[in-house]
């Protein structure tokens, strides 16, 4: 695998650097993601980034790409559109815990059942950064926040075996201290055909939910013997109590959306003009 | 000014016929049945449907207006009507004009004996029971039954009915066609008189579509190049998309169904920033839950279109059933100050220019678009010219210049999205603060163009500035393109009818325009002129035509299909003036005949001022 690209030597943005705190996760990601741009030698204006609103929102300002940044959300369906009519665009979509698993937490379902071909990144830092400090679906129980002064008064979720359950085809989990695990992740992730959940554990430094010292502790690869199309394994791991398992969890080859909607034009046969459609209403 | 009368209208062939009955009973197809086939001929045809919610059961018509000119509305009175049960004929009879053609089954039905009708009872339920062994024959037999009264020809109905039931098999499509036969037979045999020979009018000369205001939505974005859609099924406009669904993949285009309407109008939006013309059709509540993605499209400048076709509200409110309530809402509802160009089309065939024209607009002008148009537009079906495809003309994706002529059958432009040239490229400002507001967009994949599009206030690349001066620059070049689109507005030919010089004029916007037309000659021949002002740009308005519309006028009816006069707060903010509101807020549109008592009481008062004042 080549890691630089004899093209481009950065995918960022020269005009806009990051604004986020020194020590958030967020910025291994940024890193990754850029090298994984390098390794797949893609150009930049092949490249076509969604993000929601959160801190991890802003990953779209910082690479020279076409880069949409729109409302709280709404992410997945943004780049649903966009997919469906430029097939040939590398569509990455990226956001928070809050932004994917809360407010736009009823669209991941649908673009699963669509198994739309881009790669949507969900960085998990347990709390919702960018409005400072409030409960997140991610939250543990009992954890203070600053809208649960009392504790967390719901059970987190689970989101690895909620993706499992929604069938999607390529699902995986890493944390943004391991930039090796990163990059093959997503580089895999991007290249499978359909729609891959890449869900990246990205501390947040300022309202500490998970601090890096406890997600060291916590975390653990998917052992070996885990096969990645065995989804009731994948499960298994999803729901451990003891360990945060890293590493690819399920990965299954499906037609995606694009074929289907090839295959629709197929049996509509194309071609016809407007007046020949007008001539169906005579 | 002499006595009030009802005029006639000056055509020579004019009728309505209304088949009213209970849903799920065929009253749909019965009437859309006899509508196709008349629609084969050189008449002009227009229906009008209501129907209930539910899925059987309620009351539920299909009025048909027949006319050898142009149809503005579906009309006051009835001609010949149809009931299938008690409670049809008593919803409806009071619409059945004096001498009118009564037809009902005497066994689920009891009649006032003195109405002045020519009053036939078939039993067409036992007739159908006679004919196929069931019950549920009988609209077609009511199918005959009509087909004798206005002499229209067999062959052409059985084709008809063949396309429609062909798919449930033959046995069914053999059992209607008995079922139309024996309607017919038993109006012979019975004695009903045939009034008139369709059969023997000319067939159409020109080419025409009979379609409905929804199906003049999809094929209006077709012939405009829309070629992507996303939607979410919402009544009444649900058959837009599904018209799309059908049609837009033969021209190379998709369609995608979403989870709901904020994910439909994102969808719309990503695909837009992708570079292609969109469309997101919609009603009322889906209307409101777009609202926060419409702001976004202002802010990001991308073009989209967006078709409320309104159902009487507020909330689930009258899926079914018309209204003109969503005006205020979709000309204020934002957070913020996005612009945005509402147009309001006035019938079927004018949805269909008005849709390419919506298209034209947000691509040129790169804002949203909405297209309000109502249930008694989208279910309406009316015959419409073929458009002439040898007519339609690209604008070019560098040409700034070229002034876009708004849509006809003579003439359609269509406008592509401006792209930046090479040199723009060079230092590439996606929001590039010009003359006109309007900065060219990048296509993804283009190389040197890659920009960011965000709903933070931006600077001219796109980069986030929060800065004062910066926010009021870019609010004011965003509104820039709206203040070109007014200019725009206003160099278009006056949307005025009748006398101009007279004192009492008439206002509406939308759907009521054919109402008001009628209403119009109908006043005009009983001794009364109004002027009539109709403009299809409900935001921004024409505001100087309006103005010199209002000059020097004495008495200004407003009318609109609400009950708080939404259209009416507009125009007496912006114009100062006191309107004599008409509203109608009953789920169903104007008669011409209820807008014509409007003028005549006003011009009744007229007359009493004009006393006074000598
Ligand atoms: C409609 C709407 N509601 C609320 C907000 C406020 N808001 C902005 S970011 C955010 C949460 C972000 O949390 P997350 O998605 O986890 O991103 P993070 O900042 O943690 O990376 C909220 C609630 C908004 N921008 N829009
Ligand atoms: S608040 Fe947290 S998530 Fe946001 S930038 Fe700072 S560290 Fe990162
Ligand atoms: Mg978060």
């Amino acid at each position: 695998m080549k890691i630089i690209s004899q093209t481009f030597k950065t995918y960022k943005s020269a005009k806009i650097k990051p604004v986020w705190c020194p020590g958030c996760g967020d910025y291994g990601v940024l890193s990754a993601l850029d090298k994984t741009f390098k390794t797949l030698e893609f150009k930049p204006e092949d490249i076509a980034i969604v993000s929601g609103i959160g801190c991890s929102g802003r990953f779209s300002h910082y690479f020279n790409s076409y880069s949409l940044h729109g409302t709280h959300g709404r992410a997945l369906p943004t780049a649903t559109g966009l997919k469906t009519v430029r097939p040939d665009l590398n569509v990455i979509t990226i956001g928070g815990d809050g932004d994917g698993l809360s407010i736009g937490g009823g669209h991941i379902a649908h673009a699963a059942r669509k198994n739309v071909d881009l790669t949507y990144i969900i960085l998990d830092n347990n709390v919702y950064g960018m409005t400072k400090g409030q409960s997140s679906p991610t939250t543990p129980l009992d954890y203070k926040t600053k809208t649960a002064p009392y504790g967390v008064y719901e059970e987190s979720l689970n989101p690895i075996a909620m993706f499992l359950a929604y069938n999607i085809g390529y699902i995986a989990r890493t944390t943004s201290t391991d930039s090796k695990g990163m990059l093959s992740i997503l580089t895999e992730a991007i290249q499978h055909k359909g729609f891959s959940m890449v869900y990246i554990m990205s501390p947040c430094v300022t309202y500490s939910v998970l601090p890096y010292a406890k997600l060291k502790e916590i975390v653990k690869p998917l052992p070996e013997e885990h096969d990645t199309s065995d989804k009731l394994s994948a499960f298994k791991y999803a729901y451990s109590d003891e360990h945060m398992y890293t590493g690819v969890f399920y990965k299954e080859e499906k037609t995606s959306l694009d074929e289907r909607l090839k295959e629709v034009f197929n049996i509509a046969k194309i071609s016809k003009t407007t007046s020949e459609i007008m001539a169906e209403f005579k | 000014m002499g006595k009030i009368s009802k005029p006639k209208l000056k055509s020579k062939i004019d009728f309505i016929i209304r088949v009213a009955g209970e849903g799920g009973e065929g009253v749909m197809s019965c009437g859309e049945l006899f509508a196709k086939a008349v629609a084969r001929t050189s008449y002009h045809v227009f229906t009008f449907i209501t129907y209930p919610t539910e899925m059987k059961g309620g009351y539920a018509m299909t009025q048909i207006r027949i006319r050898d000119i142009t149809i503005y509305s579906m009309g006051s009175f009835v001609d010949c009507m149809v009931v299938f049960n008690q409670e049809a004929y008593d919803k409806s009879i009071s619409s059945l004009k004096e001498g009118g053609i009564l037809i009902y089954d005497p066994e689920f039905t009891k009649i006032d004996e003195s109405g002045n009708f020519v009053k036939y009872p078939i039993p067409f339920s036992q007739i159908s029971v006679d004919t196929i062994g069931r019950a549920l024959g009988k609209n077609v037999v009511v199918l005959g039954i009509l087909s004798h009264i206005y002499g229209l020809a067999h062959p052409g109905l059985e084709k008809l009915i063949n396309d429609r039931y062909g798919s449930k098999g033959k046995k069914v499509v053999e059992g209607n066609i008995k079922a139309l036969k024996a309607g017919a037979d038993a109006a012979k045999t019975i004695g009903v008189t045939t009034i008139m020979d369709l059969s023997k009018s000319e067939p159409a000369n020109e080419e025409y579509m009979f379609i409905s205001g929804n199906q003049a939505v999809a094929l209006g974005a077709i012939a405009a190049g829309c070629r992507f859609s996303a939607g979410y099924p919402l009544t009444p406009s649900t058959s837009i998309f599904e018209t799309l669904s059908k049609f837009l993949p033969l021209v190379g285009g998709r369609t995608i169904q979403m989870e709901d309407e904020i994910a439909a109008i994102s969808a719309v939006i990503g695909a837009s920033f992708g570079g292609e013309k969109v469309i997101t059709p919609t009603s009322g509540p889906g209307l409101q839950l777009m609202a926060e993605q419409m702001s976004l499209a202002s802010m990001l400048e991308l073009p989209i279109v967006i078709v409320d076709v309104q159902r009487g509200g507020p909330s689930t409110g009258l899926p079914t059933k018309t209204e003109q309530g969503d005006m205020k809402f979709a000309v204020y509802g934002s957070a913020g100050e996005s612009p945005r160009i509402i147009l309001a089309p006035t019938g079927v065939e004018d949805t269909f220019y008005q849709t390419i024209r919506a298209f034209n607009l947000a691509e040129k002008y790169q804002m949203p678009v909405i297209l309000l148009t109502d249930q008694s537009i989208g279910y309406r079906k009316a015959t419409v010219k073929m458009p002439d495809f040898n007519k339609i003309f690209m604008v070019d994706q560098f040409d700034r210049k070229t002034k876009v002529k708004i849509p006809n059958a003579e003439h359609i432009d269509l406008v592509q999205r401006q792209i930046p040239t090479e040199d723009e490229l060079k230092n590439y400002k996606r929001y590039k603060n010009t003359k006109t507001g309007i900065s060219p967009i990048a296509r993804p994949g283009t190389p040197g163009g890659q920009y960011l599009a965000t709903g933070l206030e931006h600077d001219e690349y796109g980069k986030t500035n929060q800065g004062p001066e910066n926010h009021l620059m870019m609010s004011k070049k965003r509104f820039r393109k709206l203040e070109q689109v007014s200019l725009a507005f206003e160099r278009n030919p006056m949307e005025t009818y009748g006398d101009p010089h007279v004192q009492i004029g008439i206002m509406g916007w939308g759907s009521t325009e054919g109402a008001i037309r009628e209403a119009r000659y109908l006043a005009e021949a009983a001794g009364v002129k109004v002027r009539h002002i109709h403009p299809h740009t409900i935001s921004p308005l024409p505001e100087q035509q309006i103005s010199k519309f209002l000059h020097r006028l004495k008495h200004l009816i407003l009318v609109e299909e609400n009950l708080t006069g939404q259209f009416a707060h507009f125009i007496k903010a912006k114009f100062g003036v006191k309107p004599i509101e008409v509203h109608k807020c009953e789920g169903m549109p104007f008669t011409p005949d209820e807008i014509f008592n409007a003028i005549m009481k006003v011009a009744r008062i007229a007359d009493e001022d004009n006393i006074t004042n000598i």
